[in-house]
């Protein structure tokens, strides 16, 4: 998400010269509206949900007895849950966990994934064929009951959020690993490669000079993507009762509460809010990936 | 008659007297074929099967033959970048083909490769300065200002522009890509160059002028050079000493005088009567080679060319023929002789 929005749009004189493909890419990237406004929402929700104390100064601990259920008001922006809550500043902190644990997971994921599936791609062979079988293994892995197994194992022990951040990369990466072995393998074909090897560099120097750089595109688009269903991951898993620990506020925990059929048909500013934050990041960040997608695409030109 | 036969034995003298640089013995570089269910290797892709030259200091062997006769297998054995499946890779008298680690790395000082593609053949992200400098930065530690003059130097002597330094490779044409990276493989001063078809890809224009670069740069580094190509007419103007490979095998080897001038080998025969002739006289005698080459996956018994040879002899299907000298550094490998 280093998207540097310089406004490099405006220097139209003549073909730019000496521009890196990077710097290509985020021209392109610049000019898609779409992207841009998604982007722009990102940055908002993760900005003021991580200036929440600043922000709001509610105690979202603290239970009010005296105010559960209230419908919004110019008090309660968006109302009060049933334990007298307010929605609005909950939704700012439980932005915060929903984002932290979708931002450390989609982090740990990819870059195990990389470099399993980097390593992987260049030395091919046995080593190759040792790392897919176990990448296979954990794909495979039935993902929900590990969970919940973990979850109940390391419950009190650890952080809750730790535990759950670890066991969702843990369980995550082998997509990334076969996706990220396929574009090496294809990459490592290239002459620049047995350049690279014959100017002296080491395997370590070719995979993370040469190779990874070049396919690097694919990556941040994939991690976009992982991204969001990282969010969904923690939603899903929260909603269920096996994911963030329910004393600390999250997007997936607010929405949790629409299972009690009460708040799901008369209490709509309960569920409501969370569900729709979560639905507009996931959109969002989708736009944003598909505009990384197109910027990166070399046959997109504009 | 007497005082050019004289002349010639005083020239081939002193040529003999240069050290020989590298030295090939009975190579084979074979890819293993992997299939059914648990990937085993099923098979082998022979391509190349025992061959051996041998260049000298200072000169410049032509590898000549059609497009899949295992001549870049060749180079990139040599080079390292394959593993030799048997034979010796003898430079300056060191059997460099079972080297690893630290010695191999040491090798690569000395051997550089120019590759055919101007534009797979460069990374596309990084600068041309970057990519200059690269080799000497992973072998000397040297500071950024000396290694900057060093990669202008370089830049500069290949004809590329200064600026060129900070530009990426796809704004360059595709031979000014191909002056990159021959900059690329020149930065480490090597004795040795393997260049593969550098100019196969560029137009026939632009090919005289990296051509003329690469014999410029031969006489002041004082290279040697393997230069691979796919016809006769660009290692024409290259070339000391020619090769020409069918099928993996090397089928003659000669002064480039008497290989254009007397082809024995058939298939050389038929190669050199390719070559596009200003005079008439010459055109009339093309020999078109009739069928495919065979595939090196399942290579013909006896002589690899006998398929396709018009002159062939039932010996040829049955015994395969190496390489002997029939003339004073000319070599053939064919039962005719
Ligand atoms: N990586 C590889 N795996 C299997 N076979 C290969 C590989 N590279 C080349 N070959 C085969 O080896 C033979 C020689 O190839 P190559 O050395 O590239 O020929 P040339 O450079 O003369 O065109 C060809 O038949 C080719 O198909
Ligand atoms: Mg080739």
């Amino acid at each position: 998400m280093q998207i540097s929005t310089s406004p490099q749009t405006s220097v139209q004189v003549k073909p730019m010269k000496s521009m890196s493909p990077w710097a290509i890419a985020r021209r392109k990237f610049v000019k898609n509206k779409l992207a841009m406004i998604s982007l722009f929402y990102l940055i908002i929700v993760a900005v003021v949900s991580f200036l929440a104390p600043y922000v709001t100064t509610i105690d979202i601990t603290r239970i009010n007895i005296g105010e559960m259920s209230l419908k919004p008001s110019s008090e309660h922006w968006l109302g009060t849950d049933k334990s007298g809550r307010d929605v609005f500043t909950r939704l700012l902190y439980g932005g915060r966990v929903s984002l932290l644990v979708g931002i450390s997971c989609t982090f740990f994921v990819v870059v195990l994934g990389t470099i399993v599936g980097s390593i992987a791609g260049y030395f091919g062979g046995k080593i190759d064929n040792m790392m897919m079988r176990f990448t296979d293994f954990i794909l495979n892995f039935p993902f929900l009951v590990f969970v919940i197994v973990l979850g109940t194992i390391f419950f009190g022990k650890l952080n809750g959020l730790a535990v759950l951040i670890i066991v969702i990369s843990a369980l995550s990466w082998g997509g990334v690993a076969r996706i990220v072995r396929s574009k090496i393998l294809a990459e490592k074909e290239n002459e620049y490669i047995l350049a690279a090897v014959s100017i002296g560099c080491s395997p370590i120097k070719v995979i993370g000079k040469h190779l990874i750089p070049n396919v690097l595109s694919t990556i941040i688009v994939q991690s976009t993507l992982l991204f969001a269903s990282m969010i969904v991951a923690e939603s899903g898993l929260s909603y269920l009762g096996f994911g963030v620990p329910s004393e600390i506020p999250s997007w997936g925990n607010m929405l949790s509460f629409a299972r009690e059929p009460d708040v799901l048909q008369g209490k709509p500013w309960i569920w409501v809010p969370p569900a729709l934050i979560i639905t507009l990041t996931i959109l969002s960040i989708n736009f944003v990936g598909e505009g990384l997608k197109d910027a990166f695409n070399p046959r997109s030109r504009r | 008659m007497s005082t050019m036969d004289l002349k010639n034995e005083s020239f081939n003298l002193e040529k003999n007297e240069k050290e020989t640089l590298l030295e090939i013995k009975n190579l084979k570089t074979y890819y293993p074929v992997k299939g059914g269910f648990f990937q085993r290797t099923i098979g082998n892709v022979k391509a190349v099967d025992d061959i051996s030259f041998s260049i000298k200091k200072g000169e410049t062997l032509g590898l000549v033959g059609e497009s899949g006769c295992g001549k870049s297998t060749t180079g990139r054995t040599i080079i390292r970048l394959l593993k030799a499946t048997a034979g010796e890779i003898l430079f300056e008298g060191k059997d460099i083909s079972k080297l690893s680690g630290k010695s191999l790395q040491a090798i690569r000082q000395d051997i550089q490769m120019v590759f055919q593609d101007p534009y797979a053949s460069l990374n596309p992200i990084q600068m041309v300065g970057d990519i200059v400098a690269e080799p000497i930065k992973n072998f000397k530690s040297i500071g950024k200002k000396e290694l900057k003059t060093e990669v202008m130097d370089l830049l500069q002597k290949v004809g590329l522009p200064e600026d060129a330094y900070y530009k990426y490779a796809h704004e360059f044409s595709g031979g000014q890509r191909q002056r990159i990276g021959i900059a690329r493989a020149l930065a480490l001063r090597p004795k040795l160059i393997i260049a593969d078809e550098p100019v196969s890809a560029l137009d026939v224009s632009v090919q005289s002028q990296v051509l003329n670069l690469l014999k410029e740069l031969q006489k002041e580094f004082d290279l040697t050079f393997l230069f691979i190509a796919h016809d006769l007419s660009v290692v024409k103007h290259m070339s000391d000493r020619i090769g020409v490979m069918y099928l993996g095998s090397m089928v003659e080897i000669s002064g480039r005088k008497s290989l254009y001038d007397e082809p024995l080998h058939p298939y050389t025969k038929a190669l050199v009567s390719a070559i596009p002739m200003p005079d008439p006289r010459r055109k009339a005698n093309r020999i078109v080679l009739k069928g495919d080459v065979p595939s090196p996956l399942n290579p013909p018994t006896g002589c690899p060319f006998h398929p396709r040879c018009a002159v062939a002899m039932d010996e040829c299907s049955k015994t395969k023929p190496i390489l002997k000298e029939v003339k004073p550094g000319h070599q053939v490998a064919c039962h005719l002789y």
